[in-house]
């Protein structure tokens, strides 16, 4: 997950701190030393993540755009200048655009705002932005929500009594909710000191930068892993199950299929899977990017020894061409495969499915799932040319059951015509005929259209005068006794509107031994 | 959208009084002649369908798109009103179908233009609607039993949708009284029931529709909150196509749904087998597919679109799909579809094409196949070498037919018997020699030595087979057969080092020998059981090896049975392997066939050496081995053991 740090440079940020000791801090000061913090925390932990700097006051400037290289965004913060006024919706406008040009609306994205809590004056300012909120067009929306999943967290460089005392609190918690209640605002706790900055921002490294560690399991084959991003936890029905849940950390594999059986299904997430080594403390001495060694890590080089059931996984998923299914929690699946990253490099990959017994309908109910030694018949064939999937629903959809609907004339007027065309191919249609025939009865019946019946059968009887001399007699035979029926049938009585009854065609014989039975 | 909103219940209460049995006055002409046809012929006069067909095929064709896109969870009751109300079908979903309704509805059949209008009312069906809202659904029984004491947060929505034909804005009037009236009744019912349930919200649809050409005696009004628990909209539609109109823009509101065209589709024409045109296909879906796209800001919105599509639509182009089906793409979501013309050629043409004929079901048992997938997981990776160069066996196609079978659960007769024959082609390898698959890379110079490799592999084995002895009694006789036949005593390894090609006489001895193992497997794995307890203590340390340092050691790190090709006399008496006894027989028959070498005589434990004084020289000294009743010289170097020539 993308980070934009959005720094406060207006000059309120100048404001000197009191601190024992000669050395003056600023509020920036502060701010900086916060997100050298932030910044060490990810290059250790998230180093595969990017992340971009924005300054702003009445304007605002791309700083570093979305980089890896935590060194540039570090000096960054120290070549930061001063500027004049806060300036907020300007700055969240330029975040979406950085992030939109950059990752589109799909990708999650967490925006970093670091301010003093003085939220600018007159136009421009948050107040100012907030009471015209209501009065905006398409065209000068307020950023917030953002135009792409996102956490929003502010980060105060002030305490809460000096927020409260004025109406910065509040306006910052109305930002939340404009973003759907996605982030969050952190306050500094007690004086402005570097001691406490530091404990901020390590809440908001805990609630948002602590890396996702889980153990993949297969049978007794098991690697130490990180997940990457996080997975967050995720709401199924907000009225029923209001509970967020969130993924195991011991990752089962419960068998495999493949890729043309799961066929591109719909996830909610996808994540890379990236072994770990762990020293004997438990602390994480380094992570492993599959088929990508460009780690010096002297850690990773002994870890890169030792046989990891991530690359076994990896390289077999590959070749097989087929998904891991893993249990994720309860009634909760996601898949792992092989994501090719270019033609040389390729990466371990887990995606989530929505949580629910049948994620993906074609392959049925999930607990369904089984070994193929356990069906009677290999499933796939001997010669693997076929697949058990997609599974038959129970009940067809409307357009593979070839239903009835003539809400349009057309429709009517094909069917009708469907049954005048085999008509006219007596006795070689007689099935057909009476199948379309049969069609045109049931939906006449249900949908109480008797004239129709009556319709059809004068114009069968037409068709019965008009048959040419070289008509085979079975021909008339047969439309005079289908026309005979669907009278009947449009009269309504039960004993021939039956909705489960079929005209059947008159039994004949032309052999000639019985001529006199017709 | 919530699982219980008011979508999860919709009851249809179609007026099925007299008047409805009038003509929506719009005709329909069903009697298109073909070209080509004799002249002259006047077709038949065109026919109309009557306000009850019109309701009927309009909320028949609101259920169609519905259950297509919603198969679950979102559920329809069937009311017909006249003198009385005829509830059509239940919410179970098992009723859940067109089918079902269709059957139902013939057997209503249309209204009885003759019957007393004065005892007819739409009035009765809706009031069965209300007291059907409150009976409760299978997915809401499922979901309060699962809640526990929450159950109280299931909801209990509905929607009613009434077709009928009002008389005036104050009938209307007093529809909604009834509905409202009828409500607060059912609750206070539904408060001391454990099988109903409060209504919390219903949503009223009231729809007037009368013939084409005549003036509407009721007024449209939108959405109007009525009472915390109902509210009431009221739509004034003429039958025929309007009516059908009306209930599509209607099941797209109420159920959240957005239009794609798919458009320049390529199909083949039935008379021009050899063209193909492009066609439009309209498809209905739930709007959470239009998100991304609406949020990406690439609009494709276009306002006009063929006849029939009345709201905005999405076009998007067709791309024929490539055949390659073993790409994963990202995926962030799939959504059911319904096409909008569903019996066009075009649409189907497409829904053909896209549905895959499914070719199998699967059965469940009363196992949970998931849970079975699980525990053959856990077997099939109790014994798994991670890389290649450190597993001999996983190299070997020989192996295949024990490793393939041993992680089974439990084993066939003939699983086991192809065990023991894939034994007896390693015991056959080992004595003929052949070179295993055993990796040499970081080992300096050739790797181990042959009898090494091959204590390498049977080790591996070894392990593989004690990891599955639990599974089953067979599993414990392929460990058996394995250990009897892999431990030799060091007298016999040396002479393993030596083999050479058998001739044919002892093909055949060994194959009798094998029909004679088969027959008394199980007699002799008994009596192994005795050898077993009592060579576990004469083991040798020296026989153990610790191959490589990953492959887990067997749990019992020695060969158990200590087999003698000269079973010392004590042992004799007491059981004997099946190779002794074998071996001996043998070595008797072949003893009578030749003069004995002179170096055998000489031998210490069947060994002699010759040209002792080569070994000082240059290192290299030859051995004398015999395989069976076969002599065999080679010459060994000392230092690196590298056979150079062998010769009888």
């Amino acid at each position: 997950m993308p980070t934009v740090v959005v720094m406060d440079v207006s000059l309120s940020m100048t404001r000197p701190v009191s601190i024992e000791g000669s050395e003056e801090y600023q509020r920036k000061h502060l701010a900086a030393h916060g997100l050298t913090m932030l910044f060490e925390h990810m290059a250790t932990n998230y180093k595969l993540e990017f992340t971009a700097l924005v300054v702003f006051s009445s304007l605002w400037e791309l700083m570093v755009p979305f980089t890896r290289d935590y060194n540039t965004l570090q000096e960054a913060l120290s070549n930061m200048d001063d500027y004049d006024k806060t300036c907020l919706e300007s700055a969240l406008v330029g975040v979406c655009n950085i992030v939109q040009q950059e990752w589109g609306g799909a990708i999650p994205c967490q925006v970093v705002l670091v301010t003093d809590g003085c939220l600018g004056i007159g136009r421009g300012s948050l107040r100012h932005s907030l009471a015209t909120h209501n009065q905006r067009s398409e065209s000068n929306r307020f950023p917030l929500p953002f135009p792409f999943p996102s956490k929003l967290y502010i980060m105060c460089m002030a305490n809460l009594e000096e927020l409260q005392s004025t109406d910065s609190l509040d306006c910052l918690e109305r930002l939340i909710d404009l973003n759907n209640g996605e982030g969050q605002i952190f306050t500094i706790d007690g004086p402005l000191c570097l001691k406490n900055v530091q404990s901020m921002f390590g809440k908001l490294i805990d609630l948002a930068y602590t890396p996702f560690h889980a153990v993949l399991k297969c049978g007794h084959l098991t690697a130490d892993v990180q997940v990457f991003p996080r997975p967050e936890p995720f709401v199924i029905d907000e009225e029923i199950d209001p509970i967020p849940k969130v993924i195991n950390t011991d990752l089962e594999i419960v068998g495999f299929i493949d890729i043309a059986d799961i066929s591109s299904p719909p996830v909610l997430s996808r994540h890379l899977v990236l072994p770990i080594a762990l020293n004997k403390e438990g602390d994480e001495v380094g992570t492993g990017i599959t088929d990508d060694n460009e780690d010096e890590n002297s850690a990773n080089q002994i870890a890169g020894k030792i046989p990891n059931f991530c690359v076994l996984l990896h390289g077999s998923l590959k070749v097989e061409g087929m998904v891991a299914i893993v249990q994720l929690g309860p009634e909760w699946h996601g898949m792992l495969y092989s994501q090719a990253d270019s033609k040389k490099k390729s990466n371990l990959m887990m995606s989530l499915f929505e949580p629910g017994p049948e994620p993906l309908p074609w392959l049925g109910k999930m607990v369904q799932l089984g070994p193929i030694s356990d069906a009677k018949e290999n499933p796939y064939g001997e010669d693997d040319n076929k697949s058990p999937f997609p599974l038959q629903p129970k009940n067809k959809r409307s357009y593979a059951q070839n239903v009835t609907v003539w809400i349009k004339p057309s429709g009517l007027q094909t069917d009708v015509q469907k049954i005048l065309r085999n008509a006219r191919k007596l006795p070689e249609k007689t099935q057909t005929f009476y199948k379309e025939l049969n069609r045109l009865r049931k939906a006449a019946l249900a949908f109480g259209f008797l004239d129709l019946l009556k319709g059809v059968a004068d114009m069968l009887e037409r068709e019965c005068t008009l048959l040419p001399d070289t008509a085979h007699p079975d021909a008339a035979f047969q439309l005079t006794h289908a026309a005979q029926q669907l009278k009947l049938a449009s009269t309504g009585t039960s004993e021939y509107a039956g909705y489960d009854h079929n005209i059947t065609p008159l039994q004949t014989d032309f052999s000639g031994s019985s001529a006199e039975r017709i | 959208m919530k699982i219980f909103s008011e979508s999860h219940k919709t009851v249809f209460v179609v007026d099925h009084c007299p008047y409805m049995a009038e003509s929506c006055r719009q005709h329909v002409e069903f009697d298109m002649l073909v070209k080509n046809r004799t002249q002259g012929i006047i077709p038949l006069a065109p026919i109309s369908k009557s306000l009850w067909t019109c309701s009927v095929e309009s909320s028949m064709e609101y259920c169609r798109i519905m259950y297509d896109i919603f198969p679950f969870k979102k559920l329809v009751n069937f009311i017909v009103s006249d003198s009385g109300a005829h509830v059509l079908n239940s919410w179970t979903q098992e009723d859940q179908n067109l089918q079902e309704l269709m059957a139902a509805l013939a057997a209503v059949g249309p209204p009885n233009p003759r019957a007393d209008p004065e005892c007819c009312s739409i009035l009765h069906g809706l009031v069965a609607a209300v007291e059907t809202l409150c009976k409760i659904t299978e997915y809401q029984h499922e979901a309060r039993t699962l809640l526990m004491e929450n159950a109280e947060r299931v909801g209990n929505r509905g929607r009613i949708i009434c077709i009928t034909n009002a008389k005036s804005d104050s009938h209307v009037r007093m529809l909604e009284d009834c509905v409202q009236e009828t409500i607060h009744e059912h609750n206070k019912l539904a408060a001391n029931s454990d099988h109903l349930m409060q209504i919390q919200k219903c949503e009223l649809v009231l729809i007037h529709t009368y013939p084409v050409g005549e003036d509407s005696l009721v007024s449209d009004r939108t959405k109007k909150e009525l009472s915390p628990v109902l509210t009431s909209e009221v739509h004034s539609v003429r039958a025929g196509r309007h009516l059908a109109t009306k209930l599509n823009i209607l099941v797209q509101q109420h159920f959240d749904l957005a239009s794609t065209t798919i458009t320049n589709i390529p199909m083949k024409e039935e008379q021009h087998a050899n063209t193909s045109a492009n066609y439009d296909v309209e498809l209905l879906h739930h709007k959470d597919a239009h998100v991304d796209f609406l949020k990406s800001g690439d609009n494709h919105l276009s306002g006009s679109s063929r006849e029939g599509s009345f709201k905005e639509t999405i076009t998007l182009k067709w791309c024929t799909p490539r055949t390659n089906n073993i790409e994963l793409h990202y995926c962030t979501g799939a959504y059911r579809i319904s096409p909008v013309d569903v019996n066009s050629r075009p649409s189907s043409c497409l829904t053909n094409f896209l549905l895959n004929d499914p070719r199998y079901k699967i059965d469940g048992s009363l196992e949970i196949p998931l849970e079975r997938a699980k525990d053959q997981l856990e077997k099939h990776t109790r014994y798994w070498p991670m890389i290649i160069s450190q597993t001999t066996i996983f190299n070997m196609q020989a192996v295949v037919p024990l490793a393939s079978v041993i992680v089974k659960e439990s084993l066939t007769e003939e699983d086991v018997l192809n065990c023991q024959k894939t034994i007896y082609n390693l015991v056959d390898m080992e004595r003929k020699n052949d070179p295993l698959p055993i990796s040499t890379v970081g080992t300096r110079g050739k790797g181990p030595k042959r009898d090494e490799q091959y204590r390498i592999m049977w080790n591996e084995l070894e392990t593989l087979v004690r990891a599955h002895i639990n599974n089953s009694e067979k599993h414990q006789r392929v460990l058996e057969c394995l250990m009897a036949c892999r431990s030799k005593p060091p007298e016999e390894e040396e002479r393993k080092k030596r083999g050479r090609k058998r001739e044919d006489k002892e093909d055949k001895s060994e194959k009798a020998v094998k029909d004679y193992e088969q027959e008394k497997s199980w007699q002799d794995s008994e009596r192994l059981k005795g050898i077993l307890e009592r060579g576990k203590e004469e083991l040798a340390e020296a026989e153990i090896i610790k191959d490589s340092p990953d492959s887990p050691e067997p749990p019992n790190k020695k060969p158990l049975v200590e087999m003698d090709e000269t079973p010392p006399v004590e042992k004799s008496k007491g059981p004997v392997s099946l190779l002794s006894l074998w071996s001996n027989r043998i070595n008797t028959a072949n003893s009578r066939k030749h003069q004995e070498f002179a170096g055998r005589l000489n031998s210490v434990n069947n060994r002699a050496e010759l040209y002792q004084h080569l070994k000082e020289e240059n290192g290299f000294v030859l051995f004398i081995v015999e395989i069976s009743f076969v002599n065999c010289l080679i010459l060994i170097s000392l230092k690196k053991t590298l056979p150079v020539f062998c010769v009888q």
